[in-house]
């Protein structure tokens, strides 16, 4: 058989797998005798920001439309915009959607308002989730962030991203006799010796720096919040944020391409598989991308963990997960999709067919499809992921599903930018972070 | 000589007395043409006056979607215009309003009426290049913000490739605090010259020949062509021209959303893109609201001067 036969034929009964279990998965709901569909009729309206996930499962929604018979709208805006709209559209009670993906950041907002339905009842009614679908295989680190005071489940994680390192042109980090750097000061000397060889600037994170900086605030000793959620008094201007604000802006500036701080993820993401910036700390959804087929870079990438600072390695954890908004018209479909879409079989047809990597199912994850699509370029993502997330399980994360982050979080960018672009120093940026941040907490009624 | 038509209509006018002794046809007339038009009245107010109420009833509170209760907490109806008073960021975003108002405008006004100079003649090639010229204002703001966002960004920019090729290598506009703002300025002016340009155009046209052909065979020069003869027949025209571009600066959003996001830092940060970070990032509705009525008072201010300037503009009789 010839290997275009042997893929053909994996694919068709991955397919055939995942449409079996999507009839599986739908107890009650398989198709009638007849031809009848269960959803037919049904229209689902969906929508997540542009993840790589999101956009693959893009391709995978005609198969539930297939089995189920439901027309599913379904939106990927990027980031920024979607979180705007979404937050509108829930803040109004409005009902134009029947699942959501529950932004991390949003957590602590759109929960605790009550904008989600609980999905306990969903998940213990064996009318509508089989057995075989093992809620309990999920992360149970991805999931926590989900749940409320009392324990109740919200959404489904499909995501956990982690915050690693990446550097597509390693080989001029050889050439200079560096290795992957470990520690704050690694990154330091590393970047100066491989600067724009070859035309390369060094170093690159997204200009979200509420999420890219935070690693390096941490890891000076630093942190957002004094003690959150009971303490939520930002400490934005203290000497260790002070000092990781400085070393942080610093690589920016001095190993930065031209006009760092005005590059998205998306942008990051391309430039870093054009080969045209090496070094980056982000989140290892993006930099597994520098060895895809189209990446310049495949053949010289190489993967570390977050690098530590003087106190510590603080590496991001971000979990997003598909929620149902209370207003949804379409409950039970709605919860349907989510069955689909976080199947085992589904997800396993992602990691195989399209090497998907942020999976949290921890049964896939110890799969070998899922380690062999986690080897890139010869390298084990694999114990960096799982690393991470145990890292992130010390519970350092707590600052950011707090409901009032989002306005600190933009207060982080401002400030980064005032200095990496030269208009403040840091000392100057983070007390003006402090002051500002502090106003949008009274804003927001909150006592400190 | 025939009577002015206002001093016909002066003239035929019924008095207050005489009005008040109409026959009652005359008042049934004129209490039926109010009753049809009281709905689209109604209407107009629902649609336009209605939104407006509500914003400046929504700016006396400090409603925040989480806390619905909010909306209806009138307990410190100044407390949003007193917090913007002492908000270094709102009183920032004014200062590079102002900034990115004055700049545009001026550049839009230069231009706009040296093209619309140009190509005051007729000949199928300028008709052409009219239509050529017009083209940024008719394309979508977001378009427009992404064609420049390309331009603007070294690592793919065929403006920075070039200006690199020839040995004149500029660092990224956008991220640079000193020239962001003047980026968007650049932008922007791309974008609506033409909207100068044709309003300066239709009124170069409008006027008459006589005085330019006497000023010609007087020995007048272009420049004082232009500074006597067309400049003052043009200035009603680019007084309103200014002030609309004025009024339209103030809403300037998709090039600062796209370009700059407000940055580096808070460079770029004008009033209007203030509003939207307070109301739609952190969903400080009342908080918004209160920017969102000062803008609206602005604007209004400047609509009523423009309406002013355009009463000031009719030609003299």
């Amino acid at each position: 058989m010839t290997l275009f036969g042997q893929r053909l034929r994996r694919r068709q009964l991955l397919r055939a797998g995942v449409a079996a279990a999507g009839a599986l998965i739908l107890p009650g709901r398989a198709p009638a005798q007849g031809g009848a569909k269960p959803l037919s009729g049904t229209t689902l309206n969906i929508a997540c920001w542009s993840s790589p996930y999101a956009k693959l499962l893009t391709e995978y929604v005609p198969q539930f439309e297939e089995v189920t018979g439901a027309k599913v709208n379904y939106e990927t805006p990027s980031f920024p915009i979607y979180n705007q709209r979404i937050d509108v559209e829930l803040s109004t009670g409005g009902s134009s959607y029947d699942v959501l993906n529950v932004t991390f950041i949003y957590i602590g907002r759109w929960i605790g308002a009550g904008w989600f339905l609980p999905l306990d009842g969903f998940l213990m009614d064996p009318q509508k989730t089989p057995a075989d679908w093992e809620p309990g295989d999920f992360l149970p680190g991805a999931t926590a962030a989900f749940r409320d005071p009392a324990g109740k489940l919200y959404a489904i994680p499909w995501t956990a991203d982690v915050y690693m390192a990446g550097a597509g042109r390693y080989d001029l980090f050889e050439k200079a006799g560096k290795p992957m750097p470990d520690t704050f000061d690694e990154v330091a000397d590393t970047m100066k010796a491989v600067h724009m060889k070859d035309g390369v600037p060094a170093f690159l994170p997204e200009n979200h720096y509420g999420w890219s900086f935070i690693p390096w605030l941490q890891g000076f000793g630093g942190n957002v919040f004094r003690d959150p959620p009971e303490d939520l008094t930002p400490v934005l201007d203290t000497p260790e944020a002070i000092a990781a604000a400085d070393f942080f802006a610093k690589l920016l500036h001095d190993y930065g391409p031209d006009g760092v701080i005005s590059y998205t993820y998306e942008q990051v993401v391309a430039t870093l598989k054009a080969g045209r910036a090496n070094y980056s700390p982000n989140g290892q959804i993006f930099l597994v991308q520098m060895g895809a087929k189209d990446s310049k870079v495949a053949s010289t990438c190489n993967f570390s963990m977050c690098p530590a600072g003087p106190k510590g390695r603080f590496p991001g954890v971000a979990t997003h997960g598909w929620g149902i908004p209370a207003g949804s018209k379409n409950k039970d479909a709605a919860w349907q999709f989510i069955t689909w879409a976080m199947s085992k079989p589904m997800i396993r047809q992602m990691v195989v067919e399209r090497g998907y990597s942020s999976i949290t199912r921890r049964s896939l994850i110890d799969s070998p499809e899922f380690k062999g699509k986690l080897t890139v370029n010869g390298h084990d993502i694999v114990k960096i992921y799982l690393d991470t997330i145990a890292l992130g399980a010390r519970g350092y994360m707590k600052y950011r599903t707090i409901y009032v982050y989002p306005q600190v979080d933009k207060q982080i960018d401002i400030a980064i930018q005032n200095i990496a672009s030269g208009q403040m120093g840091a000392a100057e940026a983070m007390r003006q972070a402090q002051r500002n941040s502090l106003a949008e907490l009274q804003r927001a009624g909150i006592k400190l | 000589v025939a009577a002015e038509p206002a001093a016909i209509e002066r003239a035929t006018r019924p008095s207050r007395l005489v009005r008040a002794t109409l026959p009652g046809w005359r008042r049934e007339q004129g209490r039926d043409f109010a009753l049809g038009l009281l709905p689209a009245l109604l209407v107009l107010a629902a649609i336009t006056l209605g939104p407006t109420i509500y914003l400046i009833v929504t700016s006396l509170t400090p409603l925040d979607p989480v806390h619905p209760q909010s909306a209806t907490d009138f307990s410190d109806p100044a407390g949003n215009y007193r917090a913007l008073m002492a908000d270094a960021r709102f009183l920032n975003s004014l200062w590079v309003q102002a900034k990115l108002s004055a700049a545009t405008v001026a550049l839009q006004l230069a231009i706009g009426l040296g093209v619309a100079l140009l190509l005051n003649a007729g000949s199928r090639f300028l008709e052409a290049a009219r239509t050529a010229f017009i083209l940024p204002m008719v394309l979508p703001p977001i378009v427009v913000a992404v064609v420049w966002k390309v331009i603007f960004t070294p690592d793919v920019s065929p403006m920075h490739r070039a200006l690199a090729a020839i040995g004149l290598p500029v660092h990224s506009l956008i991220a640079d605090p000193g020239m962001a703002l003047w980026a968007i300025a650049a932008a922007d002016t791309w974008e609506w010259f033409p909207f100068t340009m044709l309003m300066a155009l239709a009124a170069l046209q409008m006027i008459p020949a006589e005085p330019i052909d006497a000023a010609r065979i007087d020995g007048a020069g272009r420049l004082a062509l232009f500074r006597y003869i067309l400049f003052p027949y043009l200035r009603p025209t680019l007084v309103v021209a200014g002030l609309f571009r004025l009024i339209d600066s103030i809403k300037a959003f998709p090039l600062i959303y796209v370009l700059t996001n407000g940055g580096p830092g808070t460079a770029t940060e004008v009033t209007n893109y203030y509003a939207f970070v307070e109301s739609f990032n952190f969903s400080y509705w009342g908080y918004g609201s209160a920017i969102a009525t000062l803008m609206v008072a602005g604007v209004l201010l400047f609509s009523w001067i423009i309406g002013r300037l355009g009463g000031e503009a009719e030609p003299d009789e």
